[in-house]
């Protein structure tokens, strides 16, 4: 049981109740909120329960914008009409521009992280060796699976390219992905987009890609292939979200003290629980 | 030595309601010798594809699209539309009138293309085009990802999504 502040003197834009918030979250699971209930259960508090507004930061700022412009290669492939890099050019300006949310930038480092972006995506262009004519199956497609029949929410989530049956993730990233960890660290996500394509089409997936865009010095990408999911893997996911949809009920929101909350935007709200 | 030249013309075209129909007539002729070949099969080209022209442009019998295979008990089972186990385990299984996706998609693409006047031909060519299969045809991926252009197409893609998305869902 969470022992703070009321969330809702702190968000009080917020007409749902925590109670009925928390009872939201358990319809349905993505991989992304299940990932941060797993990484620490007070920053999922505090980010879906309480709602705390936070500015974007930059690096997910960099990430969605160059995911945008990775987004629109792959439709125009997919529509025959591919784009030069004066026009990914000009799609990644407006992107950039276009910010759903604030981003709080210190000064001079909005232009050295859009040129940091842009790089990305000439790396990608570069490196990925997609053939410009080869049509994908899905381009940052939404789908979901009713998991009711295993006694679990409704799964959600955002398939950002399938092609020739191979679910490929885009992901940017500080650091190059270990090899002998990149499969596991990144375990949640692979098993939810298998299911989801199972479920979706009928069909078992030739195979997984994570396609790491790394900003080095000279940024770099990443492509990891990886089987089919297993019935092991998936046994696993639906244990993690039995964990997840339990600790919901229990109210279990207790901080994970760890490296990461060194760049945790939660940090002062975690400071202040106890 | 005989030479036989065999050659069939093929027509298929899409109708309203995410309907088509087809017609194709063959023929096989004997021609004195190859020589021939190029100017005959030239001539037999031109003469199907009058034959099929003529006869394609009667569309025979066309349901009444509000009713025709409507289910009487539609929406009795939930809104996801997933039948009466309320799941479907794979893409494969068909709601009741023919589609290869979920009874929600289904009227999620009926609604969007009846509020957004758009022609349901070109719905079906859209379909075509991105997946090589009909709107019927497409599985429960590639029917989100039709809902994903049309939103898009009829500009409730991004700032307007939220009031179009109860059937979809959505990262988060």
């Amino acid at each position: 049981m969470i022992s703070t502040t009321d969330p809702t003197e702190q968000a009080p834009s917020v007409e749902q109740s925590a109670g009925e918030r928390i009872s939201e979250l358990q319809k349905t699971i993505s991989p992304s909120r299940l990932s941060l209930f797993l990484q620490c259960r007070l920053k999922f508090f505090f980010r879906y329960v309480a709602q705390f507004e936070k500015p974007k930061t930059a690096a997910l700022h960099v990430g969605s914008s160059v995911h945008a412009v990775l987004k629109a290669w792959n439709k125009a492939r997919w529509q025959e009409r591919p784009l030069t890099l004066k026009q990914l050019h000009d799609e990644y300006s407006r992107v950039w521009n276009e910010a759903d949310e604030p981003v709080q930038w210190e000064p001079g480092e909005e232009e050295e992280e859009k040129k940091t972006g842009w790089r990305l995506v000439e790396t990608y262009m570069r490196e990925s060796k997609i053939p410009p004519t080869l049509k994908p199956d899905a381009v940052e497609v939404p789908v979901e699976a009713d998991l009711s029949e295993h006694g679990l929410p409704k799964l959600i989530g955002v398939l950002d390219l399938v092609q020739q049956r191979t679910i490929i993730d885009f992901k940017t990233s500080s650091q190059t992905p270990n090899p002998e960890r990149v499969a596991h660290t990144n375990e949640v996500q692979i098993s939810s987009y298998a299911v989801l394509y199972r479920h979706n089409t009928g069909q078992r997936e030739a195979g997984l890609e994570l396609h790491h865009l790394v900003k080095t010095k000279n940024p770099k990408l990443v492509v990891t292939a990886l089987p089919p999911m297993t019935d092991e893997r998936q046994s696993r996911l639906f244990t993690l979200i039995e964990g997840y949809v339990d600790g919901l009920d229990r109210r279990d929101f207790i901080p994970s003290p760890g490296l990461q909350c060194s760049t945790c935007q939660y940090f002062a709200e975690c400071q202040a629980w106890h | 030595m005989a030479v036989i030249l065999a050659m069939t013309y093929q027509k298929k075209l899409g109708l309203p309601n995410f309907s088509s129909h087809s017609c194709s007539v063959s023929v096989t002729v004997e021609i004195p010798d190859v020589s021939v070949a190029a100017l005959e099969s030239s001539k037999l080209y031109a003469l199907l594809q009058t034959a099929v022209d003529a006869e394609i442009k009667e569309v025979g019998y066309m349901p009444d699209a509000s009713s025709y295979g409507m289910r009487t008990d539609f929406g009795s089972n939930g809104a996801n539309g997933n039948g009466s186990n309320g799941h479907q385990s794979n893409g494969s299984s068909r709601n009741g009138e023919g589609w290869k996706c979920s009874e929600g998609q289904k009227g999620f693409i009926l609604r969007i293309v009846n509020e957004s006047n758009l022609d349901k031909n070109d719905v079906e060519n859209l379909a075509q085009q991105l997946f090589g299969i009909g709107v019927k045809e497409l599985d429960k991926m590639q029917a989100s990802q039709l809902i994903e252009e049309l939103l898009e197409k009829t500009g409730k893609g991004k700032g307007q999504r939220r009031q179009w998305s109860r059937r979809q869902p959505a990262r988060v």
